[in-house]
């Protein structure tokens, strides 16, 4: 690890102002991502700002919304009561990601910016990657990848968007509060990603100094069923094969509405649109559910090692709408 | 070239005690404990947040102490194993013996350390949940099922004391 | 007099349990010396070529750096001595050559860790890369037959198979698995005046020291290796690794002492692993169940660099009554960092080919694969017709049959179901290999009735604390409390490393000897001493109990050791106690090959000298395990494992032990792979969140059941169970897979893209 300067600012503002002004300044929250890349020499900031006490921890529940302070940690949103009553597939997701340590140290906000698990980014001494090193190359593609992506992947980059609650929030419709030194701003997190594209460096919209204050999250409407469901090699404490977060509002029989986020497929946290609309209005069964995970996986973008992920990932989804719907399969 | 930051002034409070740092911002919780302190209970088995060897309590909440920066730990309350027996064992670390739950040891004080937090949790209902929630505790020597039965006593002890 | 209880067996606590619960216990990492400094290490990025050049300064500059140490200005040493069993590595940081990825090219020793670690990343290597080879498909890859001499056969395996009712002829294979004890593999060591002493993360102090004694040139008695605890080992504590040498190295290049904690991607290439097989099983049967014949032929990986006897075929020949068996081995040698034995070294991968071909000729007749095993019992080891010391599996089968609820299996794949689960029922039987090696122990009675036991041997989470301090209580007559048992220095008396499920036999006799002689020793003096109630007694005229001597012929007259010691005018009395293997062990050995390379001629030869062919333990594996076919999903439900341990020294440590095994099984079977990429050679997945072991929630309930008597091959009568635990849950598992889904799973680890419909 590169030696730094650490801070600690009294207010949000100083914060913004802090990392705004110096290129080589991070921000500091649980630090279960910045401090494990740091290590690694793949992070190497010259001043750390230690953002953790500042007063972003806040949950306000509404009737519709629930807003989160950015600094709550994953273990401190599982914990509130309206998850279990209007959003199980949010509580799911927070509960299904690493472990219960890791979740008392991680935030909200520094989730949505966790960074890639790729092991080709993570090790300085691989020379090609995209993302650390702009216009080298990706190993990944060339290497038997398996924890990688096959959706808005491509030959310059396949590193995968790990995070369980990031496919909650998207499907979810979730909106995330931003401030930087200009001002503040909302961005619906579907918004919120970049796909690799020709930039893979480049992961979401955010400007350098630009702090997420906090998330907003929509609450569905009284009587929607969710569920996350989480695909791995191992029972507990992985990150996810393939996952899939389905919301689904049924009335009278028939799909109202339809939300899909998928995890574990995707170089950003995955909504699968195409899927949703195939539901909506219709009545849950075999032959519809197959049909929306057929349309959800589309245009992938495979090596040998994930070529796996593209049936997976269509009975992944169809198995989550099958258990969401209260069907069996 | 040369860039030498200030040592950073942390005071944390381990164990009961406060303990001064004046130390390189690189330090992490872990190292500080071991190497600073002498309180070295708490093992370091990747320093990457991967095996849970590490976990102590911070504020009475457990965490993984390689991935915490001590300069995030000023003026907070650390817990590490050598703070839990008194006079006697603490009662998971009397059932981890009597259940023979490790065999080298080396990941036992961070099993104990996140079975305190768990049962504090509320989340020894079960076998399986026990299972889950103890998950991020890595035990190559695969003492598990002791360390879930160790657990249980524990928990069950309580149920009746309640 | 009553006899009391015997210590021996009985389920005590770990007696190092209080200290491993409070973190009281020192491992190697936390060993902490006046002016310690610390080591980073660099390693090469490639497989192999040579470093054409290293550039330094801006590291030996970085704050707090002490010294870099590169093959430009490293010290030369001596090559350890060559051992065919664990043959070192070569010595680092000697020339300019790299011979596989992962190799120590540089270290820094600075007065930090975060010093030492942040001057590392500033060495610029270049280098000049060859091709490498780096896996058992690699093309034009010549593989070596019969590596190890160990090949063995009997009768004539190509007649009976094309003379049998059914064959089986199936390919196998295993990948490579990193031990990853979760301890990091550390180093201490420091000078004193011409005198090293090191502390160090192995199984094997005395190799560690006389190895040490010959790469710097001082005689052994100059060198001192401590290792009261190790953090988990598993096989890769018994060779003298780089990173050792370095340190000591460094230590008496700066005059001051020197740790190295290596990182964890660091263990996944500096402390061995274990290599990739590819097996051909051929069975042939006759439609009653008989096996006619059983061809085994395994190829393993092995580095160029450093050799290593990896055998994998060895338990085939000795596990089945069959006229015609064949075991062949073959290796392929790589430009990868050496391999090491890890648990179950080789048996596990054998074992997993042999016991799923035999599930696969079960199905093909139609027969419950328990009555097929028991059809083909080896009742006398089958390659020598000797006797066995003792053998149970029928009975690890006929219990461990019974616990599990064998009887309501249906037979018919897939034919079990739970909603979305497949249920599948699986089971797969053992015979592990019988190792003990010499053994020294020496106790010491005190006047005030406690006694030492000391020797230098390792515990490295087996127990062996706890059960020498039962065997010395029990010789003894005394309560556990009053034993204290010293281990892990090479000032203490020579023991053998704790590996090859050896150690428990070795140091359990010598220290069984070590009581014996203790009593005679306070009996000589007690003998002639009038005073005493004893006098005239010689060994076979007492017992002991309750930390006395007391006469056979009148059980009130008894005297204290204490009492004796003190009349004698004695503080305190030390023996030595010893043991070594029987010559029945070698004559196995011998035997096996005599019959190989002689035929029915070696077979009447070797069985006209009526020895007895030593047995280690046996295990039958008992599981249940769910597979859900849409998603690929594995799980292990439950286990049963019924295990002849013949004297089990603790049955409570020795459950653990089991247990430990099987756990390990269940990652080999379900998850452990080192990935490395093309090329360099790199470990792709080189930290715990990557490599997968198994966590508490994909470990079920385990029953483990033991069977059988003490084994009359030692005194004691114990077998080692320290492997046996993991051989044979792999294909217990693959064929409960089976059994689930009727998909005949040949490849470790099983995998989701297998498993699903």
């Amino acid at each position: 690890m590169r030696e730094f300067a650490f801070v600690r600012p009294t207010n949000v503002e100083q914060a913004v102002e802090l990392v705004t002004g110096d290129p080589d300044a991070a921000y500091l929250a649980g630090g279960t991502t910045l401090v494990d890349l740091m290590k690694d020499g793949v992070l190497r900031p010259r001043r750390v700002v230690d953002i953790a006490r500042l007063p972003l921890r806040e949950v306000i529940r509404t009737d519709h919304a629930v807003t989160v302070g950015a600094l709550t940690t994953m273990e401190e949103l599982a914990a509130e009561p309206v998850l279990a009553e209007r959003a199980p597939v949010l509580r799911e997701a927070l509960l299904a990601g690493a472990s219960t340590q890791l979740r008392n140290m991680a935030t909200i906000g520094g989730n949505l910016l966790q960074r890639a698990r790729c092991r080709y980014f993570r090790d300085p001494s691989v020379r090609a990657c995209n993302k650390r090193s702009p216009g080298s190359g990706c190993a990944a593609v060339d290497e038997s990848a398996r924890m990688h992506a096959i959706l808005g992947a491509g030959e310059s980059c396949i590193a995968l968007h790990a995070s369980d609650l990031a496919v909650a929030l998207v499907a979810l419709d979730a909106v995330v509060h931003l401030q930087g030194t200009t001002g503040t701003r909302r961005v619906p997190l579907t918004e919120f990603y970049r796909v690799p594209g020709s930039t893979p460096e480049r992961e979401n919209v955010l400007e350098h100094g630009q702090l997420i204050t906090a998330v907003e999250i929509p609450l569905p409407a009284a009587g929607t069923a969710s569920g996350y469901l989480k695909i791995r090699d191992r029972a507990s404490y992985e990150f996810a094969l393939v996952s899939a977060a389905a919301v689904l509002e049924i009335r009278d029989g028939v799909i109202h509405d339809a939300r899909m986020g998928l995890g574990g497929v995707g170089t950003i946290p995955w909504r699968a649109p195409t899927a949703e609309s195939l539901l909506r209005g219709a009545r849950p069964g075999t032959g519809v559910f197959r049909a929306a995970a057929a349309s959800a996986i589309r245009d992938t973008f495979t090596v040998p090692g994930t070529a796996f992920k593209v049936a997976l990932a269509r009975r992944t989804i169809e198995r989550a709408l099958s258990t969401v719907s209260g069907g069996t399969p | 070239m040369s860039f030498e930051p200030p040592l950073v002034r942390t005071a944390v409070q381990v164990n009961g005690f406060e303990r001064k740092l004046e130390a390189d911002a690189r330090l992490t919780l872990l190292d500080a404990l071991r190497d600073v302190i002498g309180l070295t209970g708490t093992k370091k088995g990747c320093d990457q947040g991967a095996c849970g060897a590490c976990t102590v309590l911070l504020e009475g909440r457990r965490v993984l102490s390689c991935l915490t920066l001590a300069a995030q730990c000023d003026g907070r309350q650390v817990t590490t194993i050598e703070a839990l027996a008194g006079d006697d064992l603490h009662p998971l670390q009397a059932a981890f013996i009597r259940r023979d739950a490790f065999q080298c040891g080396f990941c036992t004080s961070g099993q104990i350390m996140s079975a305190v937090a768990l049962l504090d949790e509320g989340r020894a209902g079960s076998d399986d949940e026990i299972r889950e929630f103890m998950s991020g505790n890595l035990c190559r020597c695969g003492a598990y099922p002791n360390i879930v039965a160790a657990i249980r006593d524990v928990a069950g002890g309580r149920n009746h004391d309640a | 007099m009553t006899p009391e209880p015997r210590v021996i067996g009985l389920g005590l606590d770990r007696v190092d349990g209080p200290a491993k619960v409070t973190g009281a216990a020192t491992y190697t990492m936390d060993v902490a010396v006046a002016g310690l400094l610390h080591a980073a290490l660099v390693r090469s990025t490639f497989a192999i070529g040579t470093i054409t050049s290293i550039e330094t300064a801006q590291a030996a500059a970085a704050p707090g750096v002490v010294a870099v140490f590169t093959h430009h200005n490293a010290p030369r040493m001596k090559k350890p001595s060559w051992n065919l069993i664990t043959p070192p590595p070569p010595v680092p940081l000697q020339d300019a050559s790299v011979h596989h990825y992962g190799q120590y090219i540089a270290m820094v020793v600075a007065e930090t860790p975060q010093q030492a670690t942040a001057a590392a990343a500033l060495i610029r290597v270049e280098h000049k890369a060859a091709t490498a080879s780096l896996s058992l498909d690699a093309p034009a890859l010549k593989a070596r037959s019969n590596p190890y001499f160990l090949d063995a056969k009997r009768g004539d395996v190509e007649s009976a198979l094309a003379a049998a009712d059914i064959t089986v002829d199936a390919t196998f294979s295993t990948k490579a698995n990193a031990h990853n004890p979760l301890g990091l593999f550390s180093t201490v060591a420091y000078w004193e005046g011409g005198r090293l002493v090191v502390h160090d993360s192995t199984q094997n102090p005395y190799l560690i020291r006389d190895s040490l004694a010959k790469v710097f040139s001082v005689s052994k008695d100059k060198v001192q290796v401590l290792v009261p605890y190790v953090g988990g080992a598993f096989g890769a504590g018994l060779r003298l690794w780089q990173h050792v040498i370095l340190t000591a190295m460094a230590a008496r290049a700066v005059g001051r002492p020197v740790k190295t904690v290596l990182t964890r991607p660091q263990m996944f290439t500096g402390i061995g692993h274990r290599p990739a097989t590819i097996q051909r099983m051929r069975i042939g049967a006759l439609r009653d169940g008989t096996i006619t014949a059983i061809d085994h032929e395994a190829t393993s990986t092995a580095a160029k660099v450093a050799n290593v006897l990896y055998p994998v075929t060895l338990s085939t020949p000795a596990t089945y009554r069959c006229d015609n068996v064949r075991g062949r081995d073959r290796q392929v040698r790589l430009d990868i960092p050496s391999p090491a034995h890890m648990r179950g070294p080789g048996e596990a991968e054998g074992n997993f080919a042999l016991e799923t071909a035999l599930d696969e000729v079960a199905y093909a007749i139609g027969m419950d694969p328990i009555d097929l095993r028991m059809r083909n019992y080896a009742k006398v080891h089958p390659q020598t017709g000797l006797a066995w010391s003792s053998k149970a599996l029928d009975e690890c089968y006929r219990q461990g049959a019974e616990r599990f609820g064998w009887a309501d299996r249906t037979p018919r794949p897939r034919s079990m179901r739970d909603g979305h689960w497949l249920v599948g029922y699986g089971m797969a039987g053992v015979t592990y290999g019988h190792f003990q090696a010499k053994c020294h122990a020496s106790l010491t009675v005190r006047d005030d009735g406690t006694v030492l036991v000391r020797s230098g041997a390792t515990d490295i989470g087996q127990g062996t604390y706890t059960v020498i301090t039962q065997v010395a209580a029990d010789g003894l007559g005394l309560d556990p409390a009053n034993v204290r048992f010293e281990l892990g220095d090479t000032d203490l008396p020579r023991a053998p490393q704790a590996g090859g499920s050896g150690l428990a036999t070795a140091l359990s006799n010598a220290v069984r000897d070590a009581t014996v002689n203790a009593i005679a020793a306070l009996l000589s003096l007690a003998s002639a001493d009038h005073a005493s109630p004893l006098h005239g007694c010689s060994a076979r005229d007492v017992v002991v109990a309750g930390g006395r001597i007391h006469r056979k012929d009148d059980a009130s007259r008894s005297e204290t050791y204490g009492a004796i010691l003190t009349r004698n005018g004695r503080s305190e009395l030390t023996v030595q106690g010893s043991s070594a293997p029987s010559r029945a062990e070698t004559g196995v050995l011998l035997g096996s090959l005599a019959v190989s390379r002689m035929g029915r001629a070696g077979r009447r030869l070797v069985e006209a000298t009526h020895a007895i062919a030593p047995a280690g333990a046996f295990a039958a594996h008992f599981v249940e395990v769910r597979v859900d076919p849409l998603l690929g999903r594995l799980r292990v439900k439950r286990m049963v494992s019924a295990v002849d341990a013949g004297q089990v020294l603790n049955e409570k440590l020795a459950r653990s032990q089991i247990v430990g095994g099987i756990v390990g099984g269940i990652g080999q079977a379900l998850f452990e792979e080192i990935t490395t990429d093309e090329g360099s050679g790199r470990v792709s997945n080189a930290t715990l969140a990557d490599y997968l072991v198994p966590v508490n929630a994909d470990v079920p309930d385990i029953d483990v059941v033991f069977v059988g008597e003490p084994d009359s091959d030692n005194a004691v009568g114990v077998k080692g169970i320290g492997e046996i635990g993991l051989v044979g849950v792999a294909a217990a598992i693959g064929n409960a897979v089976h059994h689930a889904t009727g998909k005949r799973l040949r490849s470790l680890p099983f995998t989701i893209t297998e498993l699903m419909d």
